[in-house]
Formats: C-alpha cells, sequence, structure tokens
C-alpha cells in the first residue's frame, strides 16, 4: 500500500477510507513512539535534502544536519555530474570530513576533493579515498574499503531526496508514486529567487506538520495578515496516494491583486499579477491540478510524507509567488526545526524586487501565525489532558498521515 | 551614501532608520518601532510609491549605487513594513503570532543590492 497510488477513493466511501474517528494524541508525545518513528520512517523513506540548484556546480556541495540520525549528509555533486550523499564521517576515526555551521552548510570541494581536517585522508566528491597521509604505517590496509558511507539518493523534478537505508525497499519514484505524477512537469527549476526561514519549534514535528496541512485554520489564523483569503476559502480537490496526499485552496476572488487589496498589496502585488514573468500561469500547472482551469485558484497543497508539504501556486495567490515549501526535522520529541521557503522568478529589476519582498513578508507573516499555535499544541498534548483529537473534511490529509503513521510505525521488518 | 534621488528627497528623514541595507537589518528596525513611526513613514512614503517604483525600473539587481541603491533600501524597507500600517494597526508584532526574533532569515545578512 505504501506509495503505491490506491484505486481513487471518494469521501463518500468511509471519507476517503479513512473514517471519522478522531486521532490519538499519543504519537505527538510519545518518546518511546518517538525513537520507533526514527527507526521505521525517517531512516527508511526518502527524505528531501535539497534542490538541485543548491549545488548547481561540479564540486558543490550542501550539508544537511539530520538531527535524528545523529549524522549529516554530504551532498554534492562529482566531476560526472552526478549527485551523489554521504554521511558526514570521516572512515577513519569519524572527524566531520566538511565542517559544519548550523543546520546547512554550503560550499564547493577544490579540486574536487574533500579532506578530513583530523589527519588528513582526502576523499573524492565520488566518496572514494585519494590518499591517506602516511597510509604505510597502517597494517593489511586497503583504502579502496574506506570510501565515504554513501547515502542512497535520487532526484525527482530538481529535488534531491535521500534515503538512509541502505537497502530501500522502494525507489524514490515508486515512493512517490501517483505523487510523482500529480506534480511532475511544473517548472521549479525555473523559480530561483528564494526566501528561508528556519526555527526551532518546541513541539513534536507531526503538530507542525499538521498544523500546515490543513484548510480549516485559514479563516481565524490568518485572519490578520489574510482577511481577504480567510473569508473566501474554499479547500478541496483531495486526493490520496498512499502515505502522501494533496488538494487545493481557492478562494472566491475580488477585486484587486489576489490576496487583500490593502493600497501597497494591490500595487505590488498587482505590479507582479500583470508581469508575464510572475503573473499566473494556467497553462504551466500540471494537468491534474486546477483541473477545472479556474481562475479561482489559489495553490496545490499536498503532503509528501513525512515531512515535505510543497505547494504550488503558479502566481495565483501570493501574487508572484512561483510554489512554496515546508519542512520539518525531528530533533526530539519534543522539538522541531521548521524550514519555510518561499520561490520565485528572478526579479528583472529594483521594483519588481520591491515587490517580491512585499509578498514574501506578507507571507512570512501567516508563516509567524501559523507557528503561533504549534507550541502551544504540544503543551496541551503532554499535559494528558486530551487523549483524542477530531478532526474535521478539512483536515483529511492530517487524517491521512496519521493512519499512514501507525502503518509504518506498527509494520514489523 | 544615504542621500536620496532629488525627487524623493522629501523621504530624507526616513533614511537613516529605515533604509537598510539587509533584511535582518530592516527586520531588527521593523521589530523595534512604534505605531507613530509606522504610521508616518507609511503615510509619507505611499503617494510617492508609484514614482519609486517607475525609477526603481530602471535598474536591473546589480546595478544599483550610491542615491538609487538607498533608495531601493528605503523601498525595501517600505515594503516590509507595510503589513504593519495596513493590517496589524500600527502593531510591530504581527497580531496573535509566534515571536518573530526566533525566526532565523537564511539570507537576512546578503546585502540587497
Amino acid at each position: 500500500m505504501k506509495g503505491i497510488a490506491e484505486t481513487e477513493k471518494k469521501k463518500s466511501d468511509n471519507n476517503y477510507g479513512l473514517g471519522f474517528d478522531p486521532i490519538d494524541v499519543d504519537p505527538l508525545i510519545s518518546e518511546h513512539l518517538y525513537k520507533l518513528e526514527n527507526e521505521k520512517i525517517f531512516k527508511k523513506t526518502w527524505l528531501k535534502v535539497a534542490r538541485v540548484e543548491e549545488v548547481s556546480e561540479i564540486g558543490g556541495f550542501k550539508v544537511k544536519k539530520l538531527d535524528f540520525a545523529n549524522t549529516s549528509a554530504i551532498i554534492v555533486r562529482g566531476k560526472d555530474n552526478q549527485i551523489r550523499a554521504f554521511h558526514n564521517i570521516c572512515t577513519h576515526r569519524g572527524n566531520k570530513v566538511i565542517p559544519e555551521e548550523g543546520n546547512e552548510t554550503f560550499g564547493k570541494a577544490k579540486a574536487n576533493v574533500m579532506t578530513c581536517r583530523f589527519h588528513g585522508w582526502v576523499f573524492d566528491t565520488d566518496g572514494s579515498v585519494r590518499s591517506v597521509p602516511k597510509e604505510e604505517e597502517f597494517e593489511s590496509f586497503d583504502k579502496g574499503c574506506y570510501g565515504l558511507k554513501e547515502i542512497n539518493c535520487d532526484v525527482w523534478e530538481g529535488f534531491v531526496f535521500i534515503n538512509l537505508d541502505q537497502n530501500p525497499s522502494q525507489t524514490l519514484r515508486e515512493y512517490l508514486g501517483g505523487m510523482a505524477d500529480h506534480f511532475s512537469g511544473y517548472k521549479y527549476g525555473e523559480s530561483t529567487y528564494a526566501f528561508t526561514y528556519r526555527t526551532v519549534l518546541n513541539c513534536n514535528w507531526k503538530v507542525a506538520l499538521y498544523a500546515f496541512t490543513e484548510g480549516y485554520h485559514v479563516e481565524t489564523i490568518h485572519a490578520g495578515t489574510l482577511p481577504g483569503l480567510a473569508q473566501t476559502i474554499v479547500h478541496k480537490d483531495f486526493k490520496l496516494f498512499g502515505p502522501h496526499s494533496t488538494s487545493a485552496v481557492y478562494s472566491k476572488r475580488r477585486e484587486g491583486a489576489g490576496i487583500e487589496p490593502t493600497p501597497v498589496t494591490a500595487k505590488l502585488g498587482g505590479m507582479l499579477k500583470e508581469s508575464p514573468i510572475h503573473g499566473p500561469k494556467l497553462d504551466e500547472l500540471p494537468k491534474s491540478i486546477n483541473p477545472e482551469k479556474s481562475d479561482d485558484f489559489q495553490f496545490e497543497f499536498p503532503t509528501i510524507f513525512p515531512n515535505l508539504v510543497k505547494h504550488v501556486c503558479a502566481g495565483f495567490s501570493y501574487p508572484g509567488l512561483s510554489y512554496f515549501t515546508h519542512q520539518f526535522w525531528p530533533m526530539g520529541v519534543g522539538k522541531t526545526v521548521w524550514e519555510g521557503t518561499n520561490y520565485f522568478h528572478k526579479p528583472k529589476n529594483a521594483a519588481e524586487a520591491v515587490a517580491i519582498a512585499h509578498v514574501n513578508a506578507l507571507h512570512r507573516n501567516a508563516w509567524l501565525e501559523d507557528t503561533g499555535t504549534m507550541e502551544d499544541t504540544f503543551e496541551a498534548a503532554s499535559s494528558g489532558v486530551l487523549d483524542r483529537m477530531p478532526l474535521m473534511t478539512e483536515e483529511l490529509m492530517i487524517r491521512n498521515t496519521h493512519a499512514h503513521w501507525h502503518q509504518y510505525v506498527t509494520e514489523s521488518e | 551614501m544615504n542621500i536620496l534621488p532629488t525627487e524623493f528627497s522629501s523621504l530624507s528623514r526616513f533614511v537613516e532608520k529605515w533604509a537598510k541595507p539587509t533584511e535582518n537589518l530592516r527586520t531588527e528596525q521593523r521589530i523595534s518601532s512604534s505605531k507613530e513611526e509606522f504610521m508616518e513613514f507609511y503615510e509619507n512614503t505611499l503617494p510617492l510609491l508609484d514614482g519609486i517604483l517607475e525609477y526603481l525600473s530602471r535598474y536591473p539587481l546589480g546595478t544599483l549605487s550610491g542615491s538609487d541603491l538607498c533608495l531601493y533600501h528605503l523601498a525595501l524597507s517600505f515594503a516590509e513594513m507595510a503589513p504593519h500600517a495596513e493590517l496589524y494597526k500600527g502593531s510591530a508584532d504581527v497580531p496573535f503570532s509566534f515571536e518573530a526574533s526566533r525566526f532565523v532569515t537564511i539570507h537576512g545578512d546578503e546585502i540587497d543590492s
């Protein structure tokens, strides 16, 4: 069932086959279940760790910290133009081959080698050991056996995924299943003007994920920053693809520019809406997204199991916004790194850059509204006062994620 | 250069406070501003916004310098603070939200030019 598009279920089929029961709270707070989900989900499934543009040059690398696995992944483009992933662990005595600065570290391997600063072991960007100082002093030593520990890595639509399992049960394409078909073909690579925000939330990663994967909260939580959308949102087009799910947000559009026609947003957003580069592009959406070609479309809104949310906007909704992502990385049962990135097309002049800065700020402010609930939710869950949470129809993706989470965690080896 | 192009010299008094070259510096300024500061900057700049955009539209990114760059930094600040005047009644915080200072802006120290 995992990753394979199920026969399409409808709402009338007992709520897409998921039923109507409240979900249990224990998976949000249990240390025991946190350890299990680490082993059975985060160390077994495909996780997005980069965009190809982040390692666009030969020798370019990104190091991504993976707290849940006590490791970091080096994602590096080799001389053969292949993107590979390795543990950032020297195979001699375990020092970090690339010194890290925080959560993500970027750089370029000079002459396509990476040198450990501890004893000077030199690794090629294909992972093999190039040289070991005083190699003759190691007895019965074959440096060919000490290449960097490779991590399974594959690319879909320019998104670089890794799988920490040495023998993944599915390829990335199999894992994504119908989700890949649904989202393929959008020109993600053309939207490279990006704004990323990160914070550490004192909550379980699923609390954060769930808060970002339903439309029910928009009317209330976003009444401050997105009053126009809050009053007109329609959340529909639900589709389930195994553990993944998707849906779309529409808005009964008003006069003016998109989200809320305050004077500055009308002016700056309007400028982007009218631009052939930044404006809404119905034709560029994958065919199964916004199938009725409605001008009321705002964005497509999926959960890519376990920890990625990728909204395709194509210039609808937030003026000029091409797509945006959220990701949730567990650091502990009650600690999560959240990352959100807005992707725009490059502005052709400074006026467009000002307009983009405005839209980005509005959206960042909406994220401040979203993240505002998460630590309270986790504290409440931890109190033991609630043992279950009821879900309504627009919270269907939470229901699907939660059901598949249970399936993964209870599945035997 | 902390001087605006002549046609926008009426905004010169806002330069020191608001024309900052990085998003982090602008955020720092924004989250420590008062309602009066937001409204004064907003109300005086809004009538000139069309002219500012027209002016800046002549410059691809990377080609600004001197007073043009100063205007760009002021305009970025205006674009980023406008919701506080238009939607949040002059509040420096987004109402009912997470603490803005806990958001780390990954590109926050890059100089906009």
